[in-house]
């Protein structure tokens, strides 16, 4: 062994060092092995390194692969130049790192790519170096430097270079399997973290486990292609009983998807609670997320109100912005229902306005309405070609009898291979109206009010909404006086007129309300030549005309006295369905004498 | 609506003024049947009723059937005009004893 050649050293000695050398490389092999903690056993490391081979200082540096510095990042002894950063190639480390080899540097001076700024600033004599590379499988991570020995007569010798070299291979191990756990930890932590965030994108969805969604006529299915979902559906129960009902596709996938996502279904949810009108709603979300979304990102969304109860005839009130065509399936056919307007987060209102989308108003009967994402239609099936409509479409037909949960299972199940990730979050949201009783048989349902009659009523005179309760009556009353007053001079037609519309708001308020209610009724008068127009809308369950009749005057009793006195007074008694929303509209006309 | 009571010859004399409407109804309502209930006879003097709709319609035509069942008298006097209206438009005013006082209806039920 080339180490015995050292004259100055007895052979006890010798074998002594020797074993030390030998205990130090098994016992940091060992250590390195177990560690993830890299600095701190680089340090340990370098303290023991030091010392068994007497140098006087020892310091540890590693490459940035990215920007190609060398840093030091741990130091022993001699003089503190921890953080010291080289170039890649650069002084006698640089260069063993770059070339991936040892270098014996006795006389610092004799050596071309000794780098002696380090020296200068802190008036440290650099004799000798002793240096090897951190080699792995890949080339070279860093590199372990040896300053003069401690005793100025001694030199490094190729042994301690072989020793040193031995060293920093089992370090270099450590760093990579330190740098490598980092990436699993970092990794399992983005994946906890999305698992988290999927979890909680769930729960924004309705679950139909239990008992009271369970219930409702109407199921949805989300199927995310990543963790996260960039797609939504939502419904719930208004308390009159009608179904608020949406479902959206945010642009683009993953997690920055899923954050509007989150956001659009909470506007939905909490506006929805307030604002009964689906197309006024999609047009204030719009407008929130054209003031806030990130640039170029947007939804395409479909909003709706199913209208259960009895005498309704399951009326959907529907808007869609920017969003796939809706599909309805109502007496062995299929109807389309595209968008009226843009998607949510482009286009902002213009200023004033409140850019409400177009609603349409459809009758089910008793079939069932389709809403999905394009996940849906572009999604790849067993053959390898996208489902489309028409597989929709098919699919549908050929499970007709199946409840709604098994149709929406088959859907996306045609699009789920095993082997292949979804191509797009996969959405789908169905409505049933094959529950609902039908409404009974034997009176026309109102007559929808034409959308210009309004206009054609002619001059405005009053508009004044209020509760319906018993206290605002006196105030109803009042509001047709004044609008009277201005255009009729015959005080006893004015007292007619006062108490018919009197009679029209209790009936509303005892009838279509079945009692006091919070709920609002509005009331407006028009005037033309010849007329005064009234009208009186509330946004209770639809009426039937034939079941509001005036009693037999022979029968005297209390009560049910209201519409005949309306008739007797009025010229002109319409009961209609309001053009807009829900609810009844009565028109009333009186001819007049004009002032 | 304001409502006075007073009592003449065994007979209860009701003031009705003011207003009646589903507001201020259940209140007339509850003091007319009071009183029918209990088998006393009652006018109810309308002169100053500015208003009245079909729910206080209905709280007269009950304490009317009322009394009839419980063979008490139950009578109408001076109607204002509008009042009067109403219970035309309602084909009442030949359903109910109408006097055109106060003393003419009193008269009427402690003879």
């Amino acid at each position: 062994m080339k180490i015995l050649h050292n004259d100055s050293t007895s052979a006890d000695d010798l074998l002594e060092n020797l074993n030390d050398q030998l205990n130090l490389l098994a016992h940091m092999a060992a250590e390195f092995a177990s560690t993830l903690d890299v600095d701190e056993t680089l340090l340990k490391a370098l303290h023991h390194i030091t010392d068994l081979m007497k140098a006087e200082g020892g310091a540890v540096f590693l490459l940035d692969e990215a920007t190609q510095i060398i840093t030091c990042v741990a130091c022993y002894g001699a003089t503190e130049i921890t953080g010291l950063k080289l170039k890649n190639g650069q002084g006698i480390v640089g260069a063993c790192v770059i070339n991936n080899k040892g270098a014996l540097v006795r006389d610092v001076h004799n050596d071309a790519n000794f780098y002696s700024a380090v020296d200068d600033q802190t008036g440290f004599e650099t004799r000798s170096i002793l240096c090897a590379p951190l080699s792995v499988k890949k080339g070279c991570v860093g590199a372990i430097e040896l300053v003069n020995k401690r005793n100025p007569n001694d030199l490094f010798n190729e042994t301690d270079l072989k020793i040193l070299e031995t060293l920093a291979s089992s370090a270099a191990l450590a760093v990579m399997n330190a740098r490598m756990s980092q990436g699993l930890v970092e990794q399992e932590r983005l994946k906890r973290e999305l698992e988290l965030a999927s979890e909680i994108q769930r729960r924004f969805l309705p679950d139909d486990s239990t008992a009271e969604d369970a219930k409702l006529p109407i199921s949805g299915i989300n199927k995310a292609a990543r963790g996260v979902s960039g797609d939504f559906f939502d419904y719930f129960r208004l308390p009159d009983g009608r179904i608020y009902f949406g479902l959206g596709d945010v642009s683009g996938k993953g997690i920055n998807a899923s954050l509007l996502m989150a956001k659009t279904a909470s506007l939905f949810r909490c506006l929805g609670k307030t604002v009964r009108d689906p197309g006024r709603l999609l047009g204030m979300i719009n407008a929130e997320l054209c003031e806030t979304s990130a640039h170029g990102m947007f939804v395409t969304m479909v909003a709706g109100i199913y209208d259960p109860r009895p005498g309704c005839e399951g009326l959907i009130r529907l808007a869609n912005a920017g969003h796939e065509p809706v599909l309805l399936y109502r007496d062995g056919e299929f109807e389309t229902f595209g968008a009226d307007g843009p998607p949510l987060g482009i286009v902002p209102p213009f200023p004033g306005e409140e850019g409400n989308y177009d609603e349409v108003r459809i009758f089910p009967n008793h079939g069932a309405l389709y809403i999905y994402t394009d996940g849906l239609t572009e999604g790849y099936t067993e053959t390898g070609v996208p489902l489309e409509d028409v597989g929709v479409k098919n699919i549908l037909l050929s499970m007709a009898d199946h409840t709604l949960k098994e149709q929406l299972n088959e859907l996306v199940r045609r699009v789920s291979q095993e082997h292949r990730p979804l191509r797009d979050d996969v959405t789908v949201l169905a409505l049933s109206d094959s529950q609902r009783l039908h409404d009974d048989v034997g009176g026309k349902p109102a007559e929808i009010e034409d959308y210009n009659s309004e206009e054609l009523d002619g001059d405005w005179l009053v508009d004044f909404k209020f509760p319906a309760q018993p206290s605002w009556m006196k105030m109803a009353r009042a509001f047709v006086r004044q609008a009277c007053v201005e255009v009729c001079c015959d005080e006893a037609v004015i007292n007619d007129v006062v108490l018919a519309l009197d009679e029209a708001c209790q009936n509303v308020i005892r009838h279509a309300y079945g009692g006091p209610s919070d709920e609002e009724i509005e009331l407006s008068v028009r005037s033309r030549p010849g007329r005064l127009v009234f009208r009186l809308r509330d946004f209770a369950v639809p009426v039937e005309p034939h079941k509001i009749k005036p009693r037999d005057l022979d029968d005297v009793r209390p009560g049910g006295l209201g519409t005949h006195l309306i008739q007797e007074v009025m010229d002109e008694v319409h009961y209609l369905r309001p053009a807009h929303g829900e609810g009844n509209l009565l028109r009333l006309v009186k001819n007049i004498k004009i002032k | 609506m304001d409502l006075e009571t007073r009592e003449e010859n065994g007979v209860v004399i009701f003031e009705l003024k003011g207003e009646v409407d589903l507001e201020t109804s259940p209140e007339l309502r509850k003091a007319l049947l009071e009183h029918v209930n209990v088998g006393r006879s009652v006018v109810v003097g309308m002169a100053e009723v500015a208003y009245i709709d079909s729910s206080g319609i209905a709280s007269l035509v009950e304490a009317y059937q009322t009394g009839r069942r419980t063979k008490t008298g139950f009578v109408l006097a001076d109607i204002s005009d509008s009042a009067m209206r109403v219970l035309q438009l309602a084909r009442l005013d030949k359903v109910f004893t109408i006097h055109d006082t106060i003393t003419a209806g009193v008269a009427e039920l402690s003879a």
